[in-house]
């Protein structure tokens, strides 16, 4: 088995592991969530991290799993994701988002430390979650933007 | 930064797959190079010239006035 081979396998590997991961614990956050319903917790937060893991696994797992047998797919695969001119653009990517981000976590800082002083109104119950919402949202949306823009431009 | 890596790449009859393929990076990537959006790494700068059998400033060349644009 090639070298690029052994790498896929090691990705669908990876995915399949995820999988097994979120369906367990998204079956056991269902499973306490309806055995210790009278607890004051909400434990479809436990659930939602289950489905979060099964995605990440299953879309491993889509990703990598038609170069599973063809070498020739598994080189050209592997490439794509090791691509230098990929990297690059992530790397750019990922530093928009990274000063979008601490942008807004720094008009949160702010807006907070103006609202214990009373100059501004306190962010709390919706507006505190449409902000924080906003907050891992945005720099998501810079990310995905700024790449879908460097595709192009690079 | 101009290089002649279609023209190389055509004498060989390679598709841009092709040359992909043997430097190891996407089709994209050539296609970029080719089209001069995209300056490589100087170890795909190397390989590319190993590749074509040539010395790398053959296959790219460089420009003063250009870095300055960049």
């Amino acid at each position: 088995m090639s070298n690029y081979s052994q790498w896929v396998q090691q990705k669908l590997r990876l995915g399949w592991v995820f999988l097994a991961a979120g369906v367990i614990v998204a079956a056991a956050g269902a499973w306490i969530g309806s055995e210790f319903a009278y607890l004051p917790y909400n434990f479809r937060i436990i659930t939602g991290l289950g489905i979060l893991l099964a995605g990440v696994g299953f879309s491993l797992l889509v990703r990598y799993w038609h170069a599973r047998k063809n070498g020739a797919e598994a080189r050209r695969v592997s490439a794509a994701e090791r691509d230098e001119r990929m990297l690059l653009i992530r790397a750019r990517a990922g530093n928009r988002a990274f000063w979008v981000s601490l942008g807004l976590t720094y008009t949160g800082l702010m807006w907070a430390s103006f609202a214990a002083n009373g100059s501004l109104p306190e962010l709390s119950g919706d507006t505190l979650w449409f902000f924080l919402a906003g907050a891992v949202l945005v720099p998501f949306i810079v990310y995905i933007a700024s790449i879908v823009r460097d595709q192009n431009r690079l | 930064m101009k290089n002649r890596l279609e023209e190389f790449r055509s004498q060989r009859g390679w598709t841009q797959q092709e040359l992909a393929d043997q430097v190891e990076v996407s089709r994209q990537t050539i296609i970029s190079l080719e089209n001069g959006r995209y300056n490589p790494s100087i170890l795909l700068a190397f390989r590319l010239a190993r590749l074509f059998q040539m010395p790398i400033e053959d296959l790219f060349l460089y420009s003063p006035e250009e870095e300055n644009h960049e």
